[in-house]
């Protein structure tokens, strides 16, 4: 008998099977699912490896189906957030399900129900390793159900299912609950689904998968609870996914893990996730304390150092696809009303959320903190729009610009109870709750008064991640300028290797919008792939590397910031047409006052506000009246067909 | 001989090592083509890896009706394609539950130790798989028992 | 001089027993092998049916191989008495055989139904390679096959059947499929499959006669399948009629033996009948039963190869026990696969199942206390999950690993088998249990002769 195909040499592969039925682009799965919930209908659609190529995934993706499709039956406008022909898109990318780290999330794209303007939220867990497994790059849902229904995909298996005996459940019941029925544990099933706040469709509501995971962001949970569709099951596909160059992959991916294992920039990430956020921020004066009511810690924040918060619980690592962070974690509450209990471990966002902003700063609590943000992530509520209400409402309500008669309840500062009993209310939309629903913009504007001055939003209508940005002008600025309602630029990573400098004065105003303007293309290049941002805080190079070997392209950093900047500038203009302009790209008063201690003390962006705005505009090429792209600037991106759109025929 | 020693406590479920078994299995990312795998032992957490044991007995090896399951070079019971026409009954003999059926090639398949270079620890980002000079144990017995037995007490 | 050892039957237990004879003794010893046919395997002949794999794959033992083994074989030949006291076996040419012990691997043979016409043209068994033969010859894309029989032998030839591209009637007499295999839910949903793959199924049919259709010269004769009053439907028309009716054990030449016969050669632990240098191995042993206790006959094959290990190792001077055999078995038919183990039949066994139609699932777990005593599984043959809980499952009914607590893991989630296989530490004690007492050796590594 022969041995032939015994494996007599170690680390050769067996050669592929059935290579003519694989996709003419590798990296991608090659098709799009469409879902039409007012049809019942759900379809698989191809699309081209030249779209591919020009699109990508996630928010470059997202963002040219919502240009496409979600302009008003006139020709003027968008629909609104709650029309049946808005859009919900679920996307991947092509690093999605792959071997680079932390690749199994989604970008959820859609008209927002915060701004009711072109959204995109990152999470992660195992939807897009499930899902192209299953032969799709994204899921595109249109249409409003009659009743609850979820959608079920497995394989070829495409079915909207009904979802009525799951209405009322909180996101982790729904994925037990489904787990359960459908006989598959662990990731063999990702869940994306909505609680009760999204059910209830509170502006600020999330959708969240996995366990943990959410994106939260503009009230992408709404615009789902509006659908009717409780959840998206998907079980992991058994498709295979071709890529240019497997080994080239593995070899890129290791590089970047070794990257951030290594880089300085990345090692407590790499080590602690997000936890080192609270200690470190606070020293910037950038952490949020009691509504922004103060900037000083107490004495006693080393409690919440890093180590001391993952060991004061008995934690399992809990990565998403291929990640090898010790990043995410599932603890296991080890004392007090809570004990035994299972809770995802808080990002620095919980922590400040559902701790720090609301007044819950001691030691003894965070515990409850974090029992509370699982609590949040269950009822599907951003964590920090709700920090914002929280700590709102207990600095009103010890003002007395809420009287308890109001709310219903006596909130104090640190009151983890209370704010529970207040997650409650506005998740089901109880008593004074309808109104926080609304969000908090919304509510502020409602309340009116000294309360609103109090209150911690953008005039857009949507609401900053969970710091004191009067200690990080970027973002104050990158949030107030960008199309999506969220950050569009992000946080600078490797500056130098885009032709910024590695450190500016951060209340120079001047040079942080030569800087947010300077480090725009990045981020929403990230969040075009199906990666998570934490795990490619790495050179663009580096992740054009993993990104070639799975596409067989030739990106450079230069492409990756263009397409980044081309996306951003289709989200513009999807944003111009849903009646955006330059007069609401700003933050509150609280938002944008002066810290009066800490180490932020006396610095004034609203000071410099207006200068900000002017060099961002002259150095993005957007028209500082109208914020339109110029034609140039359209022209420039390779966007030569927009300019008509957006100029009219004579520019 | 070398074996591959599952540290379950190490393990955060991040499958990294099934993508990269199915590549070195059948030449492509296809995870549910792995024939190592990870499954949560609580509730959804406490992952850890399951893979063949390459025990004494070699169930698989014994049971094949036409000689196709042969020790290879890494000492790891090892299909060949050349011989094996499919009839699956290795899947039921082994009672490990893991000798495997590929309908596409109709052929089984199971971990064959990569020929002694196994991608899944190469690919394992915490270590939880290495591949050492030990005597093989049951890795993840008492990690299972402690871990899903919390859930099962609490009820 | 050397042990003579006689091996009478060269299938699976056969050719293990020679094997590990081979494998296991101090001084070689003089082996003669009496088999009716040429060393080949049952188990592949789906495959040969199907034309996936060359004739020349079928067989097992080659005559080379054989004089590698330093094997007298006497092929072709069939036993027809036994001499225990003698210690003498008499073949059907007039041969006369000695030895010091020997092992009864005689096998079954296929048995048609008692109907006018069972034994016509067109009309096969398919359960030796030369049936086998037959039924091939018969088939042609488009051909109407009928199989009489539900039961394991034509399930697994169904596969091979429809991808010849013939169509498939599948007549049963019992109320429903595979009554043998597994129980009345399962049973109903791989008909609901097979139905959805274009296959035909009448049950509760008792056939009363195969007629020839007349047809014009030259063609090849059609068949007419006539049912007895109650069956549903009228006549069928055949172009090739398979009896799958049931196999019987080849025990007929042992009458004058004086072996104790009971409905199979009644051996002991060491697998050694009333005559303590005659074994018995495969279909005809009644050996010990692992999950009921006593003795049974379990017409499998990997009982079969069990059995001739252990009694190879036995005639090679070791003593092995036999911890007794398992009834295990499966199917795949059209991507669905069906296996059972153990007790899965027991009555009056506690019983955790579960359904999930859709994806297809279905399972059924029986219980002694903590431990499990049979099981049933039916899932998709892609998914490696599935797979994998067959084989745990086969692994728990074999091992009878008390579960404790984790019985209820079970009972929560029956689809989830893993955690409770592993939590009650079934690897533990699956890791040093060997049959024949030692590492398993690869096939191409049995001692030859030089």
């Amino acid at each position: 008998m022969t041995t032939a195909t015994v494996r007599t040499s170690a680390n050769v592969p067996k050669a592929a099977k059935g290579a003519a039925a694989q996709p003419a682009q590798p990296g991608f799965a090659g098709k799009l699912l469409r879902v039409d919930l007012t049809k019942k209908r759900c379809w698989a659609e191809a699309w081209s490896p030249a779209e591919m190529q020009e699109l990508l995934g996630g928010i470059g993706l997202g963002a040219m189906i919502l240009y496409r499709e979600t302009k008003t039956k006139s020709g003027k406008g968008n629909v609104s957030w709650d029309h049946p022909d808005n859009r919900l898109i679920l996307a991947t990318g092509p690093l999605a399900g792959l071997p680079v780290w932390g690749t199994g999330g989604l970008t959820v794209v859609t008209i927002g129900a915060g701004t009711n303007g072109p959204t995109s939220t990152q999470a992660n867990g195992f939807f897009g390793t499930n899902l192209k497994y299953c032969g799709y790059d994204a899921i595109v849902i249109q249409g409003q159900s009659k009743d609850w229904v979820y959608l079920y995909i497995n394989d070829d298996t495409l079915e909207l299912r009904d979802a009525r005996d799951l209405a009322g459940k909180d996101t982790w019941e729904t994925q037990d609950t489904l787990s359960g029925k459908l006989g598959l544990t662990g990731h063999q099933l990702s869940v994306y689904s909505i609680g009760p706040a999204g059910e209830n469709l509170c502006r600020f509501a999330a959708i969240q998968g996995d366990y943990g995971h959410v994106a939260s962001k503009n009230g992408v949970g709404a615009v789902m609870g509006r659908k009717k569709l409780k959840a998206v099951a998907i079980v992991k596909g058994t498709k295979p996914l071709a890529v240019a160059d497997p080994r080239g992959l593995m070899q890129a991916a290791d590089d970047i893990a070794h990257a951030l294992k290594t880089d300085p920039g990345s090692k407590s990430l790499y080590e602690y996730g997000t936890l080192p956020g609270v200690v470190n921020l606070s020293k910037l004066g950038v952490l949020p304390i009691k509504n922004y009511t103060t900037n000083v810690p107490p004495a006693d924040i080393t409690e919440w150092a890093a180590p001391k918060l993952r060991e004061g619980f008995d934690h399992r690592g809990h990565q998403c696809n291929a990640c090898g962070m010790h990043h995410c974690h599932m603890s296991i509450i080890r004392s007090g009303p809570n004990k035994g209990q299972t809770i995802d471990e808080p990002e620095y966002e919980g922590w400040s959320g559902a701790g720090w902003t609301i007044g819950a700063t001691r030691p003894d609590q965070i515990a409850d903190v974090a029992w509370l943000n699982t609590q949040l992530d269950r009822a599907c509520l951003d964590v920090n729009e709700f920090g914002w209400i929280c700590g709102w409402v207990m600095e009103c309500q010890e003002k007395g610009y809420i009287t308890e008669q109001q709310l219903g309840f006596k909130l104090a500062w640190g009151d983890i109870k209370g704010a529970h009993r207040l997650m409650e209310m506005i998740s089901h939309r109880k008593g004074f709750g309808n109104i926080l629903a609304e969000g908090v913009k919304r509510a502020a504007e409602k309340i009116g008064g000294p309360a609103k001055d109090c209150a911690i939003y953008f005039e857009k209508g949507a609401a900053p991640r969970g710091h004191d940005h009067r200690g990080r002008w970027e973002e104050m600025l990158d949030v107030a300028t960008a199309s999506t309602g969220t950050m569009e630029t992000g946080n600078p990573t490797f500056p130098t290797e885009v032709g910024q400098p590695a450190r500016i004065n951060p209340y120079d105003g001047e040079q942080v919008a030569h800087y947010v303007a300077g480090l725009r293309g990045r981020k929403n290049f990230e969040d075009s792939l199906g990666v998570c941002i934490f795990t490619v805080r790495c050179t663009l190079e580096l992740i054009c590397r993993a990104l070639n070997a799975a596409t067989g392209w030739n990106w450079t950093w230069a492409d990756a910031v263009r397409f980044g900047r081309r996306t951003a500038a289709i989200n513009r203009v999807v944003a111009l047409r849903g009646g955006y302009t330059p007069a609401i790209e700003k933050p509150s008063k609280r938002y944008s006052s002066t810290p009066v201690d800490g180490p932020a003390k006396g610095q004034s962006i609203a000071a410099q506000w207006d200068k900000m705005i002017d060099v961002w505009y002259n150095d993005v090429g957007y028209d500082r009246k109208t914020g339109k792209p110029l034609p140039e600037t359209l022209r420039g991106l390779g966007l030569d067909w927009l300019v008509p759109e957006v100029w009219g025929k004579k520019a | 001989m070398k074996v591959l020693k599952i540290t379950p406590e190490k393990c955060t479920g991040c499958l990294r090592c099934e993508l990269a078994c199915s590549y070195m299995q059948t030449g492509q990312y296809q995870p549910a083509k792995s024939v190592i795998r990870v499954s949560p032992f609580e509730g959804h957490t406490s992952y850890a890896p399951y893979t063949c044991t390459q025990c004494a007995e070699g169930w698989c090896m014994t049971a094949c009706p036409v000689g196709a399951i042969t020790i290879n070079v890494a000492g790891a019971k090892d299909v060949r394609d050349d011989v094996c026409v499919g009839c699956k009954l290795c899947t039921i003999a082994c009672p490990y539950g893991t000798a495997f059926y590929d309908p596409d090639t109709r052929k089984a398949f199971k971990c064959n130790l990569c020929g002694g270079d196994p991608a899944c620890a190469s690919a394992c980002p915490t270590a939880a798989i290495t591949y050492e000079d030990t005597a093989t144990v049951d890795w993840i017995g008492d990690f299972a028992a402690h871990r899903a037995g919390r859930l099962l007490e609490t009820v | 001089m050397a042990a003579r050892h006689l091996i009478i039957g060269g299938g699976t237990a056969g050719i293990n027993a020679i094997r590990t004879i081979r494998e296991e003794e101090r001084e070689r010893s003089e082996i003669t092998l009496v088999s009716a046919e040429r060393p080949y395997s049952r188990m592949v002949l789906p495959y040969f049916l199907d034309r996936s794999i060359a004739e020349s794959h079928v067989y097992t033992a080659t005559p080379r191989i054989l004089a590698e083994w330093g094997v007298k074989s006497h092929v072709g030949r069939r036993a027809t008495s036994l001499d225990p006291k003698g210690n003498v076996v008499t073949l059907d040419d007039g041969t006369k055989l000695e030895y010091d012990d020997c092992m009864i691997a005689t096998g079954s043979s296929a048995v048609r139904a008692p109907v006018a016409g069972a034994d016509g043209a067109n009309v096969h068994s398919f359960w030796t390679l030369d049936e086998a033969k037959g039924v091939i010859a018969g088939i042609a894309p488009g051909s109407h096959v009928v199989m009489v029989g539900a039961g394991f032998i034509s399930f697994t030839i169904l596969n091979s059947i429809l991808s010849l591209g013939a169509k498939l009637t599948i007549v049963e007499i019992a109320p429903r499929i595979l009554p043998r295999m597994v129980d009345g839910p399962g049973a109903e949903l791989v008909e609901k499959w097979l139905e959805k793959h274009g296959v035909t199924i009448r049950t509760g049919a008792t056939v009363s006669a195969i007629e020839d259709v007349k047809g014009k010269p030259g063609t090849p004769a059609r068949k007419r399948i006539k049912f007895a009053r109650g069956a549903k439907g009228g006549d069928i028309i055949a172009d090739v009629v398979i009896m799958a009716t049931g196999i019987k054990t080849n025990l007929d030449w042992l009458k004058d033996s004086g072996l104790r016969i009971d409905r199979g050669i009644v051996v002991d632990s060491h697998l050694r009948s009333n005559a303590p240098n005659v074994y018995a191995a495969g279909d005809v042993a009644q050996g010990p039963d692992l999950i009921a206790g006593g003795t049974s006959i379990h017409a499998i094959e990997p009982t079969a190869q069990e059995h001739g290990r252990v009694v190879g190792a036995n005639m090679a001077g070791k003593d092995v026990q036999y911890r007794g055999s398992v009834i295990i078995n499966i199917v795949e038919v059209c991507h669905l696969d069906v296996a059972s183990f153990g007790a899965w039949d027991d009555t009056t066994a506690e019983v955790i199942s579960a359904s999930r139609p859709d994806r297809p699932a279905y399972r059924k777990m029986l219980f002694r206390g903590d431990r499990m005593t049979g099981a049933i599984i039916l899932g998709p043959s892609s998914d490696i999950w599935t797979t994998n809980d067959v084989g745990m499952l086969k692994g728990l009914v074999q091992t009878g690993q008390p579960l404790g607590q984790f019985k209820e893991r079970l009972r929560q989630q029956p689809f989830d088998v893993k955690t409770a296989f592993i939590a009650a530490k079934t690897t533990a004690r699956l890791l040093p249990e060997t049959v024949v007492g030692r590492p398993s050796k690869a096939p191409g590594d049995t001692p030859v002769a030089v």
